[in-house]
């Protein structure tokens, strides 16, 4: 009965009103007042070190005239030195006349010279920025990353957008690549462990022939390199610096301890031939112990399918799924070998990639206080690498 | 008279007071408490349901503020004394104005300029203010679910990216941190000392103290979940975020697909905010009109010349945030427990019944 003189005093008229108002205030954001003529959308941006400071090249969205009726993007990318990055942004802004606008940058490259020293230096700018979205996706560049962001995608039309497909979600559960956040890179930098991974971008040249790819900067015929990209490999960090580089087999590795790969591929062998396993779960497990003397458990437990054999097999052979019992110990063995070598990698760079620091600071203070500086330099791995097959 | 019933008090307390608190107290409570960031706001939240316990005492004398001044002080020492009271309203009223507009003007306009951003929101603060006080009870029947589907909406969004670890180790501040964090947050909760104008404007009903107190912690509750997502989230950067509450969700995976649906729950607590943001300017009107009696154009003279100020004060302080936080709730923030909770302590001496007029 309250309830329903409750609902009698409330004006529905007033309720509706209000939903207009929302509404109306919800698709009016901004009242569309982003000048495409004034504003210079940036797509992606690149950071090298120079001598005097920075570089910044800014990948910026063109507006593709009616002349030019492929669909897709077209960009143009700005370069500006300056002491700090906001020098760097203020002299495009000087350049180009066009106010940068970060609010649609969605990844930032690292030159290799940016990540060898300290990369919160760089990226001091885009965490300051309020307008730059902290979900933006980072990475390394091998070399230059200005001439990385510059170059010819020989697949789409802007090489930013060619690098971030490399960070779809299907890329992500194939275990092959890492992709990091500016919030989650940030997080693990700023926090007790100090530490964090990027995707390693490498390119190569296309080979074949060079037609143009839907004309990124307009018209593309095959004057230029184009360009295909790689992101297999990760670089980790330690305070703020690049100290090494997780091969692709260590980059998979990672994967499976985190949890993450589904449907991703590995190859095993059966005697001498090469047998390739698809992961259908993947269960991955970290944990610190103190017996008395630290221990980092790095577990997997995995279920697998076969997927492909290197030879030719009967058909009673290709219907099934069945991965042999010597294939699985091979699989298990192969994996710890992974393991193994990402702990040793992990170990002699000095980086806390497993973020061990924060699991003990996060249990207990006091331990923490007690072999916060001491624990990781004597740390033993102990790898347990279990691999089933569907029965 | 219109008059605020007992369950539009309680979705006050429960539904409107909370959403003040999603803006920037979160970011000030990392950068002193840390990862224990949830204490100081609980502690808050207990004692200041302590003195909303008592003002919702003083509700049984059925007399309004200026009533239970002037029967124990007289009329004179109680108008002085209001006067002060609603100054401090005034006060307490800046705060929340700078918040919320640095929130609109960077969260919604970024291209626009501020002045245009924000301005409307005082034409609409004069027309909250020429209104009596009571017709607030309407307003709160119809602003409070907006605030729980608001709030529902952003945690549901936001929930699922959190790493609620993330707050552990507990104590990892320190005393000095969570006294920091403590005293940091004073200025955010003074919801006990906007109860006190309201006085007279509702009647007891048996229980309504413990209620109203329940209905508070229970907002704090939602507060203080809020609070633990976007640490959870955030962690170490959570100091950097300004604008907590237009934060957290948009790591929702939908989003890449759907676009920022999030701006939906963002607008409608906006909206609910409004309403709160000026709340004190319409309180500390209603206490100077108490004293001085029923004047046609009194509220919206006052209304009028208030937001006026407030709007050129909002104005002139644009670019001096930090450093009106750093005053406010720093060198001078002994006034929020002064007014917030040892006033309406006080209040409790006053003179219980009715003095004889002669």
């Amino acid at each position: 009965m309250k309830f329903r003189n409750f609902i009698k005093t409330v004006p529905m008229k007033l309720y509706i009103l209000l939903a207009i108002i929302v509404l109306f205030a919800f698709f009016s954001n901004d009242f569309g007042l982003v000048d495409i003529q004034k504003t210079a959308i940036i797509l992606a941006a690149a950071i090298d070190k120079t001598e005097n400071g920075y570089s910044l090249t800014a990948q910026i969205a063109v507006p593709k005239g009616s002349d030019r009726t492929t669909g897709g993007t077209s960009s143009v990318e700005i370069e500006a030195e300056g002491a700090t990055v906001s020098d760097c942004v203020t002299r495009i802004y000087s350049k180009t006349g066009w106010v940068p606008k970060f609010v649609f940058c969605n990844l930032i490259l690292l030159g290799e010279d940016a990540a060898e020293e300290d990369v919160m230096r760089s990226l001091n700018y885009f965490l300051r920025n309020e307008y730059m979205p902290d979900s933006c996706l980072l990475a390394v560049s091998e070399g230059k990353a200005g001439e990385m962001l510059s170059s010819q995608s020989a697949l789409d039309d802007a090489s930013s957008l060619a690098i971030t497909k490399l960070f779809s979600d299907a890329a992500v559960k194939s275990g092959k690549v890492l992709p990091t956040t500016l919030r989650e890179f940030s997080i693990g930098c700023f926090g007790v462990s100090e530490s964090s991974h990027l995707p390693f971008i490498r390119s190569a040249t296309q080979k074949g022939e060079q037609s143009g790819a839907g004309g990124s900067g307009g018209g593309n015929t095959g004057e230029e390199e184009q360009k295909i990209y790689s992101a297999e490999e990760t670089a980790i960090f330690s305070r703020g610096k690049m100290v090494a580089l997780l091969p692709r087999e260590q980059t998979f590795a990672y994967s499976l301890l985190l949890g993450k790969v589904f449907s991703g591929t590995f190859t095993a062998k059966d005697g001498e031939e090469p047998v390739t396993l698809t992961v259908l779960e993947n269960k991955g497990g970290v944990s610190l112990k103190f017996e008395p003397a630290p221990v980092v458990k790095l577990s997997l437990n995995l279920l697998v399918r076969l997927c492909c054999r290197g030879t030719s097999a009967p058909i009673d052979d290709v219907v099934s799924d069945h991965v042999p019992d010597n294939v699985l110990e091979n699989a298990e063995s192969v994996l710890s070998g992974y393991i193994s070598d990402l702990f040793a990698t992990v170990k002699q760079s000095g980086s806390d990639l497993f973020f061990l620091k924060r699991t003990l600071y996060r249990s207990s203070l006091k331990k923490y206080a007690l072999w916060k500086d001491s624990f990781l330099p004597s740390l033993r791995a102990d790898i347990t690498a279990e691999v089933k097959t569907k029965k | 008279m219109n008059k605020i019933s007992s369950r539009q008090l309680y979705f006050f307390l429960a539904c409107v007071a909370p959403v003040g608190k999603l803006v920037y107290l979160p970011s000030l409570l990392v950068s002193s408490a840390k990862n224990d960031l949830l204490f100081p706001a609980a502690l808050q939240y207990l004692v200041q349901a302590g003195a909303i316990f008592c003002v919702l005492l003083l509700a049984k004398r059925g007399m309004n503020f200026f009533e239970l001044l002037e029967n124990t002080f007289g009329r004179i020492a109680a108008s002085i004394l209001i006067g002060i009271f609603s100054l401090f309203l005034f006060y307490s009223a800046l705060l929340p104005l700078l918040e919320q507009k640095l929130f609109v003007q960077s969260a919604f306009y970024d291209t626009l300029p501020s002045l245009v951003a924000f301005s409307p929101f005082f034409l609409f603060a004069v027309y909250l203010c020429a209104k009596p006080l009571s017709s607030m009870g309407r307003v709160w029947d119809i602003i409070a679910p907006l605030a729980i589907a608001g709030y529902i909406g952003i945690m549901l969004l936001s929930v699922g990216t959190a790493d609620f670890g993330a707050l552990r180790p507990v104590g990892a501040a320190g005393g000095s941190g969570f006294w920091k964090g403590t005293m940091s947050a004073m200025s955010w909760f003074f919801d006990a000392a906007l109860l006190l104008p309201l006085l007279g404007k509702f009647q007891y009903k048996k229980g309504m103290a413990a209620k109203g107190a329940l209905a508070y912690l229970l907002g704090g509750a939602a507060v203080i979940f809020f609070l633990a997502t976007f640490y959870g989230i955030f962690a170490e950067l959570s100091q950097n975020q300004l604008f907590a509450f237009t934060k957290t969700s948009k790591y929702f995976a939908g989003i890449t697909v759907l676009g920022r649906i999030d701006y939906l729950f963002i607008f409608t607590l906006a909206l609910v905010m409004a309403f709160y943001c000026a709340l004190p300017i319409q309180a500390g009107i209603d206490c100077i009109v108490q004293a001085a009696g029923p004047k046609k154009y009194l509220r919206p003279a006052l209304g009028i010349v208030l937001c006026a100020l407030y709007f050129a004060l909002t104005d002139l302080l644009d670019y001096r945030f930090t450093e009106v936080v750093r005053a406010i709730s720093g060198t001078v923030v002994w006034i929020f427990p002064v007014f917030c909770l040892l006033v309406p302590v006080l209040c409790l001496l006053l003179r219980r019944r009715r003095r004889e007029i002669s």
